[in-house]
Protein backbone atom coordinates (compact mmCIF):
# COMPACT_ATOMS: atom_id res chain seq x y z
CA UNK A 1 0.00 0.00 0.00
CA UNK A 2 2.69 2.28 0.85
CA UNK A 3 5.51 0.95 -1.87
CA UNK A 4 4.65 3.81 -4.06
CA UNK A 5 4.68 6.69 -1.49
CA UNK A 6 7.75 9.07 -2.11
CA UNK A 7 8.58 9.71 2.05
CA UNK A 8 11.45 11.77 0.91
CA UNK A 9 8.88 13.98 -0.68
CA UNK A 10 6.03 13.61 1.48
CA UNK A 11 8.57 14.62 4.57
CA UNK A 12 9.50 17.82 2.57
CA UNK A 13 6.17 18.73 1.59
CA UNK A 14 4.46 18.21 5.52
CA UNK A 15 7.57 19.94 6.70
CA UNK A 16 6.71 22.73 4.40
CA UNK A 17 3.25 23.37 5.09
CA UNK A 18 3.43 22.70 8.74
CA UNK A 19 6.47 25.07 8.89
CA UNK A 20 3.98 27.48 7.21
CA UNK A 21 1.64 27.13 9.70
CA UNK A 22 3.54 27.48 12.67
CA UNK A 23 5.01 30.62 11.63
CA UNK A 24 2.22 32.81 13.40
CA UNK A 25 2.97 31.09 16.73
CA UNK A 26 6.23 30.97 16.70
CA UNK A 27 6.78 34.53 16.20
CA UNK A 28 4.17 34.92 19.23
CA UNK A 29 6.20 32.41 21.74
CA UNK A 30 9.23 33.78 20.23
CA UNK A 31 8.81 37.63 20.72
CA UNK A 32 7.15 37.30 24.41
CA UNK A 33 9.70 34.52 25.55
CA UNK A 34 12.61 37.44 24.76
CA UNK A 35 10.37 39.99 26.75
CA UNK A 36 9.28 37.41 29.35
CA UNK A 37 12.98 36.21 29.71
CA UNK A 38 14.03 39.87 31.48
CA UNK A 39 11.17 39.67 33.88
CA UNK A 40 13.61 40.80 36.47
CA UNK A 41 14.93 43.86 34.30
CA UNK A 42 11.73 45.56 32.66
CA UNK A 43 7.99 45.03 33.11
CA UNK A 44 7.13 43.24 30.15
CA UNK A 45 3.19 43.99 30.59
CA UNK A 46 2.29 47.35 31.80
CA UNK A 47 3.91 50.27 31.57
CA UNK A 48 4.17 51.64 34.99
CA UNK A 49 4.70 55.34 34.77
CA UNK A 50 5.62 57.67 37.89
CA UNK A 51 4.99 61.62 38.31
CA UNK A 52 5.58 63.04 41.47
CA UNK A 53 4.27 66.33 42.86
CA UNK A 54 4.19 68.30 44.94
CA UNK A 55 1.10 69.70 46.87
CA UNK A 56 1.19 72.29 49.53
CA UNK A 57 -0.59 71.68 53.03
CA UNK A 58 -1.39 68.17 52.02
CA UNK A 59 -2.05 67.52 55.53
CA UNK A 60 -4.51 69.90 55.87
CA UNK A 61 -6.36 69.37 52.59
CA UNK A 62 -6.69 65.95 53.51
CA UNK A 63 -9.40 67.22 56.60
CA UNK A 64 -11.03 68.46 54.00
CA UNK A 65 -14.98 66.94 53.19
CA UNK A 66 -14.02 68.52 49.27
CA UNK A 67 -10.56 66.94 49.64
CA UNK A 68 -10.36 64.54 46.96
CA UNK A 69 -12.47 66.80 44.36
CA UNK A 70 -9.74 69.80 45.02
CA UNK A 71 -6.96 67.23 44.94
CA UNK A 72 -8.18 65.42 41.59
CA UNK A 73 -8.28 69.37 40.37
CA UNK A 74 -4.89 70.15 42.11
CA UNK A 75 -3.11 67.53 39.95
CA UNK A 76 -5.27 67.98 36.84
CA UNK A 77 -6.83 65.04 36.49
CA UNK A 78 -9.97 64.29 34.84
CA UNK A 79 -10.94 61.10 36.96
CA UNK A 80 -12.99 60.08 40.04
CA UNK A 81 -11.77 58.20 43.35
CA UNK A 82 -13.03 54.55 42.92
CA UNK A 83 -11.33 53.37 46.01
CA UNK A 84 -9.03 54.59 48.98
CA UNK A 85 -6.72 52.83 51.27
CA UNK A 86 -4.57 54.22 54.18
CA UNK A 87 -1.60 52.48 54.35
CA UNK A 88 -0.41 54.21 57.83
CA UNK A 89 -1.13 57.31 59.74
CA UNK A 90 0.63 59.21 56.88
CA UNK A 91 0.35 57.40 53.40
CA UNK A 92 -2.47 57.14 51.64
CA UNK A 93 -3.28 55.26 48.45
CA UNK A 94 -6.41 56.64 46.26
CA UNK A 95 -7.16 54.43 43.20
CA UNK A 96 -8.81 56.13 40.36
CA UNK A 97 -11.28 55.08 37.87
CA UNK A 98 -8.67 55.71 34.88
CA UNK A 99 -6.44 53.21 36.24
CA UNK A 100 -4.35 55.46 38.39
CA UNK A 101 -2.52 55.28 41.69
CA UNK A 102 -2.27 58.21 44.26
CA UNK A 103 0.07 57.68 46.73
CA UNK A 104 -0.06 60.49 49.08
CA UNK A 105 2.86 61.26 51.37
CA UNK A 106 1.30 63.70 53.77
CA UNK A 107 4.72 64.29 56.03
CA UNK A 108 6.89 65.32 52.65
CA UNK A 109 3.64 66.73 51.12
CA UNK A 110 4.42 65.01 47.54
CA UNK A 111 2.09 62.61 45.59
CA UNK A 112 3.33 59.96 43.20
CA UNK A 113 0.57 59.54 40.91
CA UNK A 114 1.17 56.15 38.84
CA UNK A 115 0.18 55.19 35.62
CA UNK A 116 -0.54 51.36 34.47
CA UNK A 117 -1.11 50.90 30.81
CA UNK A 118 -0.95 47.52 29.36
CA UNK A 119 1.93 46.97 26.65
CA UNK A 120 -0.23 47.10 23.41
CA UNK A 121 0.52 43.67 21.42
CA UNK A 122 3.03 42.50 24.00
CA UNK A 123 0.28 42.56 26.20
CA UNK A 124 -1.47 40.13 24.61
CA UNK A 125 1.28 37.83 23.29
CA UNK A 126 2.54 37.25 26.89
CA UNK A 127 -1.20 36.40 27.73
CA UNK A 128 -1.21 33.65 25.12
CA UNK A 129 2.55 32.63 26.13
CA UNK A 130 1.84 32.44 29.94
CA UNK A 131 -1.13 30.40 29.03
CA UNK A 132 -3.54 32.52 31.37
CA UNK A 133 -6.32 32.03 28.32
CA UNK A 134 -5.94 28.15 29.67
CA UNK A 135 -9.33 26.35 27.63
CA UNK A 136 -8.97 25.41 24.62
CA UNK A 137 -5.38 27.56 24.11
CA UNK A 138 -3.95 24.58 26.22
CA UNK A 139 -4.45 22.29 23.71
CA UNK A 140 -3.85 24.26 20.87
CA UNK A 141 -0.46 24.96 22.29
CA UNK A 142 0.30 20.92 22.99
CA UNK A 143 -0.81 20.82 19.59
CA UNK A 144 1.26 23.21 18.31
CA UNK A 145 4.21 21.70 20.72
CA UNK A 146 3.62 18.65 18.97
CA UNK A 147 4.19 19.69 15.10
CA UNK A 148 7.39 21.47 16.60
CA UNK A 149 8.64 18.03 17.35
CA UNK A 150 7.84 16.93 13.75
CA UNK A 151 9.38 20.07 12.41
CA UNK A 152 12.48 19.31 14.51
CA UNK A 153 12.55 15.75 13.57
CA UNK A 154 11.33 16.07 9.83
CA UNK A 155 14.69 18.97 9.70
CA UNK A 156 17.03 15.69 9.79
CA UNK A 157 15.53 14.12 6.54
CA UNK A 158 15.25 16.91 4.48
CA UNK A 159 18.39 16.52 2.41
CA UNK A 160 20.13 13.34 1.45
CA UNK A 161 23.64 12.35 1.35
CA UNK A 162 26.68 13.95 2.30
CA UNK A 163 25.19 17.37 2.22
CA UNK A 164 22.71 16.06 5.04
CA UNK A 165 22.39 15.37 8.39
CA UNK A 166 24.57 11.96 7.79
CA UNK A 167 27.52 14.27 6.47
CA UNK A 168 29.73 16.68 8.55
CA UNK A 169 26.71 18.72 8.97
CA UNK A 170 25.96 15.98 11.72
CA UNK A 171 28.37 18.46 14.04
CA UNK A 172 25.80 21.43 13.93
CA UNK A 173 22.80 18.98 15.48
CA UNK A 174 25.48 17.63 18.02
CA UNK A 175 25.94 21.06 18.85
CA UNK A 176 22.14 22.09 19.48
CA UNK A 177 22.00 19.20 21.80
CA UNK A 178 25.81 19.70 23.48
CA UNK A 179 25.17 23.60 24.53
CA UNK A 180 21.80 23.07 26.90
CA UNK A 181 23.34 19.70 27.96
CA UNK A 182 26.56 22.20 29.14
CA UNK A 183 24.41 25.14 30.70
CA UNK A 184 22.89 21.88 32.87
CA UNK A 185 26.15 20.77 33.43
CA UNK A 186 27.43 23.51 34.76
CA UNK A 187 24.71 25.42 36.53
CA UNK A 188 22.66 21.98 37.86
CA UNK A 189 26.16 20.52 39.21
CA UNK B 1 -2.94 37.57 -6.09
CA UNK B 2 -6.07 36.72 -3.88
CA UNK B 3 -3.72 34.57 -1.14
CA UNK B 4 -1.11 37.74 -0.69
CA UNK B 5 -4.10 40.16 -0.26
CA UNK B 6 -5.62 37.31 2.60
CA UNK B 7 -2.51 37.03 4.18
CA UNK B 8 -1.87 40.70 4.34
CA UNK B 9 -5.88 41.06 5.46
CA UNK B 10 -4.89 37.93 8.38
CA UNK B 11 -1.69 39.84 9.16
CA UNK B 12 -3.18 43.20 9.91
CA UNK B 13 -6.03 41.87 11.76
CA UNK B 14 -4.55 39.78 14.03
CA UNK B 15 -2.02 42.72 14.79
CA UNK B 16 -5.61 45.25 15.08
CA UNK B 17 -6.68 42.22 17.93
CA UNK B 18 -3.38 41.83 19.68
CA UNK B 19 -3.04 45.43 20.23
CA UNK B 20 -6.62 45.84 21.70
CA UNK B 21 -7.80 42.94 23.93
CA UNK B 22 -8.79 44.05 27.41
CA UNK B 23 -8.42 41.03 29.02
CA UNK B 24 -11.36 41.08 31.48
CA UNK B 25 -11.26 37.97 33.19
CA UNK B 26 -12.28 38.66 36.50
CA UNK B 27 -12.52 35.09 37.65
CA UNK B 28 -10.30 32.93 38.60
CA UNK B 29 -9.81 29.30 39.06
CA UNK B 30 -12.87 28.02 40.39
CA UNK B 31 -14.14 31.67 41.37
CA UNK B 32 -14.81 33.05 45.06
CA UNK B 33 -17.38 31.04 46.99
CA UNK B 34 -18.89 34.54 48.21
CA UNK B 35 -21.78 32.96 50.38
CA UNK B 36 -18.92 32.50 53.68
CA UNK B 37 -17.48 35.77 54.28
CA UNK B 38 -14.92 36.39 57.22
CA UNK B 39 -13.79 39.80 57.75
CA UNK B 40 -9.94 40.05 57.21
CA UNK B 41 -9.63 41.47 60.58
CA UNK B 42 -11.35 38.78 62.36
CA UNK B 43 -8.65 36.57 60.63
CA UNK B 44 -5.77 38.91 61.40
CA UNK B 45 -6.45 39.29 65.27
CA UNK B 46 -6.63 35.43 65.55
CA UNK B 47 -5.36 33.53 62.57
CA UNK B 48 -4.09 30.59 64.18
CA UNK B 49 -8.05 29.93 64.74
CA UNK B 50 -8.11 29.88 60.67
CA UNK B 51 -4.44 28.01 60.08
CA UNK B 52 -5.38 25.80 56.88
CA UNK B 53 -9.02 25.74 56.50
CA UNK B 54 -10.68 27.37 53.91
CA UNK B 55 -12.11 31.25 54.06
CA UNK B 56 -13.28 33.25 51.82
CA UNK B 57 -12.60 37.27 52.13
CA UNK B 58 -13.26 40.19 51.17
CA UNK B 59 -11.45 43.81 50.20
CA UNK B 60 -10.00 45.87 47.74
CA UNK B 61 -6.64 45.40 45.51
CA UNK B 62 -4.35 47.98 46.98
CA UNK B 63 -0.97 46.13 46.02
CA UNK B 64 -0.09 43.70 42.92
CA UNK B 65 2.50 41.86 42.17
CA UNK B 66 4.01 44.09 39.07
CA UNK B 67 6.24 41.15 38.01
CA UNK B 68 4.23 37.81 37.60
CA UNK B 69 1.16 38.73 39.08
CA UNK B 70 1.27 35.78 41.59
CA UNK B 71 0.14 38.04 44.54
CA UNK B 72 -2.07 40.59 45.24
CA UNK B 73 -2.80 42.31 48.88
CA UNK B 74 -6.55 43.03 50.08
CA UNK B 75 -7.05 45.67 52.44
CA UNK B 76 -8.68 44.82 55.67
CA UNK B 77 -11.38 46.43 56.76
CA UNK B 78 -9.84 47.82 59.82
CA UNK B 79 -6.86 50.74 58.64
CA UNK B 80 -2.94 49.59 57.86
CA UNK B 81 -4.09 45.85 57.32
CA UNK B 82 -3.83 43.83 54.38
CA UNK B 83 -3.74 40.43 53.51
CA UNK B 84 -1.27 38.71 50.73
CA UNK B 85 -3.54 36.54 48.52
CA UNK B 86 -0.70 34.28 47.25
CA UNK B 87 -0.52 31.66 43.95
CA UNK B 88 1.87 29.23 42.53
CA UNK B 89 3.61 31.47 40.19
CA UNK B 90 1.39 30.83 37.11
CA UNK B 91 -1.28 29.24 38.89
CA UNK B 92 -3.14 32.58 38.20
CA UNK B 93 -2.01 36.15 37.12
CA UNK B 94 -3.75 38.74 38.83
CA UNK B 95 -3.48 41.84 36.27
CA UNK B 96 -1.87 45.61 38.01
CA UNK B 97 -5.01 47.04 36.32
CA UNK B 98 -7.27 45.77 38.96
CA UNK B 99 -6.34 47.72 41.46
CA UNK B 100 -8.36 49.43 43.84
CA UNK B 101 -11.30 46.96 42.46
CA UNK B 102 -12.77 44.49 45.14
CA UNK B 103 -11.73 41.02 45.19
CA UNK B 104 -13.18 37.68 46.73
CA UNK B 105 -10.96 35.12 47.59
CA UNK B 106 -11.28 31.46 48.63
CA UNK B 107 -8.93 29.35 49.83
CA UNK B 108 -6.71 28.05 52.91
CA UNK B 109 -5.09 30.26 54.88
CA UNK B 110 -1.08 29.57 55.65
CA UNK B 111 1.40 30.93 57.82
CA UNK B 112 5.20 31.35 56.97
CA UNK B 113 7.63 32.11 60.09
CA UNK B 114 10.18 33.95 59.63
CA UNK B 115 14.05 34.66 60.83
CA UNK B 116 14.99 38.45 61.72
CA UNK B 117 17.36 38.02 58.00
CA UNK B 118 13.99 36.80 56.15
CA UNK B 119 12.01 39.34 57.78
CA UNK B 120 14.47 41.95 56.28
CA UNK B 121 14.75 40.30 52.91
CA UNK B 122 11.00 40.31 52.73
CA UNK B 123 10.27 43.93 53.91
CA UNK B 124 13.11 45.05 51.48
CA UNK B 125 12.03 42.92 48.47
CA UNK B 126 8.36 44.09 49.49
CA UNK B 127 9.51 47.83 49.01
CA UNK B 128 11.40 47.29 46.02
CA UNK B 129 8.43 46.15 44.37
CA UNK B 130 6.38 48.92 45.22
CA UNK B 131 9.36 51.94 44.54
CA UNK B 132 9.27 52.48 47.80
CA UNK B 133 12.07 53.38 50.42
CA UNK B 134 13.27 50.82 53.26
CA UNK B 135 15.53 51.06 55.99
CA UNK B 136 16.80 47.20 56.95
CA UNK B 137 17.99 48.80 60.64
CA UNK B 138 14.24 49.92 61.16
CA UNK B 139 13.11 46.11 61.70
CA UNK B 140 14.00 44.95 64.74
CA UNK B 141 11.33 41.88 64.77
CA UNK B 142 10.94 38.70 62.98
CA UNK B 143 7.49 38.22 61.24
CA UNK B 144 4.90 35.47 60.61
CA UNK B 145 3.66 36.07 56.83
CA UNK B 146 0.04 34.78 56.72
CA UNK B 147 -1.57 34.80 53.50
CA UNK B 148 -4.59 32.83 51.71
CA UNK B 149 -3.73 30.97 48.75
CA UNK B 150 -6.76 31.01 46.88
CA UNK B 151 -8.37 27.91 44.68
CA UNK B 152 -10.93 30.78 43.56
CA UNK B 153 -10.81 34.64 43.03
CA UNK B 154 -13.40 36.59 41.56
CA UNK B 155 -12.89 40.55 40.96
CA UNK B 156 -15.72 42.69 40.80
CA UNK B 157 -15.94 46.25 39.43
Amino acid sequence: MFKNVNWFKLNRSLHRDIGYFCVGVTLIFAISGIALNHVEDWNPNYQVIHNTQTIPALKQMVERDSFETDLLISLQLNSKIKARFWQSPSQLKLFTTNEQTLMLNLDSNQVIIEQIKPRPILRSLNFLHLNEARKAWTYFSDLYAVMLIFLALSALFMIKGKKGVWGPRAIIVVAGFAAPLAFIFYYAS
Amino acid sequence: MFQKKLLLTLISTSAFMFSNLSFADSVFGSGADKSKLTAISTILSTPENYLDQSVTVQGTIVKVCKKRGCWMELASDKQYKTLRIKVRDGDMVFPMTTMGKTAYATGPLTAIPLDLEQTKRYLAYQAEEQNETFDENSVTQAITVYQLNPVGVTIAD
